[in-house]
């Protein structure tokens, strides 16, 4: 007897728990060509702005140690150009589609998801409440992410939950000392669940030239190297919650996608891993549903949470 | 099509002090393999470092690809240190290759440095189209490292060497000999190397109304089109489409497309 592997998230059902970190993936089409994207439980796309983004200057990226940081400054083709043109291909794959969107304001969030939900755009809205690497004016009067502020979590996520009837994915960031606060007021504004974590702040410098590595000076830090502090994280607020968790941060394997499951998530995202491994995000699929067979587990819900204190 | 194949590596060897070159049999991967494109290649089956490498095809023989690279970092250290037998993770072809019309009258290579790396390749391409061979510029730092001349030489290329410090041939740049041959309309012009250079060729070429394709590296992650990482600034007015991605919109590009005067020069090696 094959053992289950569709997972719920909200409204959302996900033939598999896997799906890819939004920022990783563009749209799809990359990664197409080298396995079927439609296997994986959902494809997250890039996120998605209401005017096109050309993102930030370059170096935007540099290697650390097990690690990436980067500063891409959301550089998207735009809402019209997404609907227009990479829409149309995702469909056609069959993939199911998480669809990450980024506003300056509350209502760019909502119409994102009005448009989204009303073209079809969607399986579900991952609303980015936590780039690090975009400049933010209200930035010189506090923290520059709204996910960093637990009142405005909450505000934000009331807001696009009123404008959009598809599952709500409130997507947060690791760069706040208690994740305990921002995940409730997501709950609390209606989310259907929370992915915990975007990148880690960073910055590296070159001793040559004695300048940043990125021309952005910070940026977001990813990779095996953020893994137990993305597993800490998930940990905190999966005692803290009932809406469910997706799971992310240097996922590599489908064993530290266990560890996720077994932390609280119910999902899990691949991110940087796929620029090594192309078709890493299935490896993980297969992965778990071998590891499930292996220790004669029916359903994969049964790992949610279920580490052993 | 791309493909992430285990390929074996059956040559590996060092034509001058820090400099390699590496054969692997890449099957699929070498035969639709066209100049100008190139491999990411992973250096290790740990994560130190984490993300492959890019490196351009240098020549293809039936199956075997060869990789010609200079040690510069954690990545091409760990690759250098690879045995003849061992298996080599390669994933491509990747990128666009150079235009190849054999209609242009006169064709014209500007190397630089490890710049030379694609162009064996492209000079075979383009000897075979065009029924003669192209003209060959390389210019490096000193004579230890200037790779690929016999390979130019053994195709018949008419080919020209500078240094910067005059131990062999002109001493000068490379860009400076490409202006004493004189390029017209009539030539194109395909340079790979320092991005000073680069941008001097470009000049040159917009100066003489010769075409110029530019092969461009940068910083790359996944080396597929999705991470963004890669971009440099582009002449192009669409802010969606202002910054391309070597990689994919790359890494060959026409010159005049590229936006030399807001690069940041202080950050290519």
């Amino acid at each position: 007897m094959k053992p289950k592997l569709e997972v719920c998230l909200g409204g959302l059902t996900l033939k598999n728990p896997v799906t890819v970190a939004s920022g990783t993936f563009g749209y799809g089409e990359e990664y197409a060509r080298y396995f079927d994207i439609a296997e994986l439980g959902a494809v997250t796309v890039k996120s998605i702005t209401l005017r096109p983004r050309a993102g930030n200057a370059p170096p935007r990226l540099v290697e650390t140690p097990a690690g990436i940081l980067n500063a891409i400054g959301l550089q998207n083709v735009g809402i019209d150009v997404y609907l227009a043109e990479k829409l149309a291909f995702l469909r056609e794959r069959g993939a199911t589609i998480i669809a990450n969107i980024y506003g300056e304001t509350p209502d760019e969030y909502c119409a994102l998801a009005e448009r989204l939900e009303h073209a079809g755009g969607a399986d579900a809205i991952e609303a980015n409440l936590s780039c690090p690497n975009v400049h933010d004016a209200r930035a010189a009067r506090g923290p520059a992410l709204v996910a960093q502020v637990p009142e405005q979590v909450k505000a934000y996520t009331e807001a696009i939950r009123a404008a959009t009837t598809l599952p709500l994915i409130v997507k947060l960031t690791p760069n706040v000392s208690d994740i305990r606060a921002p995940v409730l007021a997501a709950q609390a504004g209606g989310a259907d669940a929370v992915g915990l974590i975007n990148t880690l702040m960073g910055m590296a410098v070159d001793p040559e030239t004695r300048r940043p590595r990125l021309k952005n000076i910070i940026g977001g830090l990813s990779g095996p190297a953020i893994r137990p502090v993305a597993l800490k994280m998930v940990w905190d607020a999966s005692s803290a919650l009932r809406i469910p968790i997706v799971g992310m941060g240097g996922i590599c394997t489908a064993g530290d996608a266990i560890q996720f499951l077994l932390c609280g998530a119910t999902a899990v995202a691949v991110g940087s891993m796929s620029f090594r491994q192309p078709d890493a995000a299935l490896r993980v699929v297969q992965g778990i549903a071998d590891y499930l067979a292996r220790h004669d587990l029916p359903d994969v819900n049964v790992l949610v949470g279920a580490m052993k204190p | 099509m791309s493909y992430v194949l285990n390929c074996e590596i059956v040559s590996h060897d060092q034509p001058a002090p820090g400099h390699f070159r590496m054969g692997a049999l890449a099957g699929p991967i070498a035969r639709d393999a066209r100049p100008g494109q190139f491999a990411m290649l992973q250096t290790c089956v740990g994560f130190a470092p984490f993300l492959r490498r890019p490196m351009s095809f240098e020549q293809i023989r039936g199956e075997k690809a060869t990789f010609l690279y200079r040690v510069e970092g954690e990545g091409t250290r760990a690759l250098s240190t690879m045995r003849v037998g061992q298996s080599l993770s390669i994933q491509g072809p990747l990128g666009n290759g150079f235009p190849i019309d054999r209609t242009v009258r006169r064709h014209v290579i500007v190397a630089g440095g490890i710049g030379v790396a694609p162009f064996p390749g492209l000079a075979e391409t383009l000897t075979r189209a065009c029924r003669k061979p192209p003209e060959v510029i390389i210019g490096a730092a000193t004579k230890r490292h200037l790779l690929c001349g016999d390979i130019f030489r053994d195709m018949a290329c008419d080919v020209h060497l500078a240094t910067d410090d005059g131990s062999v041939g002109v001493h000068g740049l490379a860009s400076e000999v490409l202006e004493t041959l004189t390029p017209g309309p009539d030539t194109r012009l395909y340079a790979c190397g320092p991005m000073p250079m680069m941008r001097a060729v470009a000049r040159v070429a917009a100066a003489a109304g010769s075409e110029c394709y530019v092969s461009l590296e940068a910083q790359m992650a996944c080396g597929a089109g999705a991470c963004l990482g890669c971009v440099v600034e582009s002449r192009l007015e669409n802010e969606g489409e202002r910054m391309v991605r070597v990689c994919v919109d790359g890494p060959v590009f026409d010159a005049r497309v590229i936006d030399w005067e807001t690069h940041d020069f202080d950050y290519d090696r």
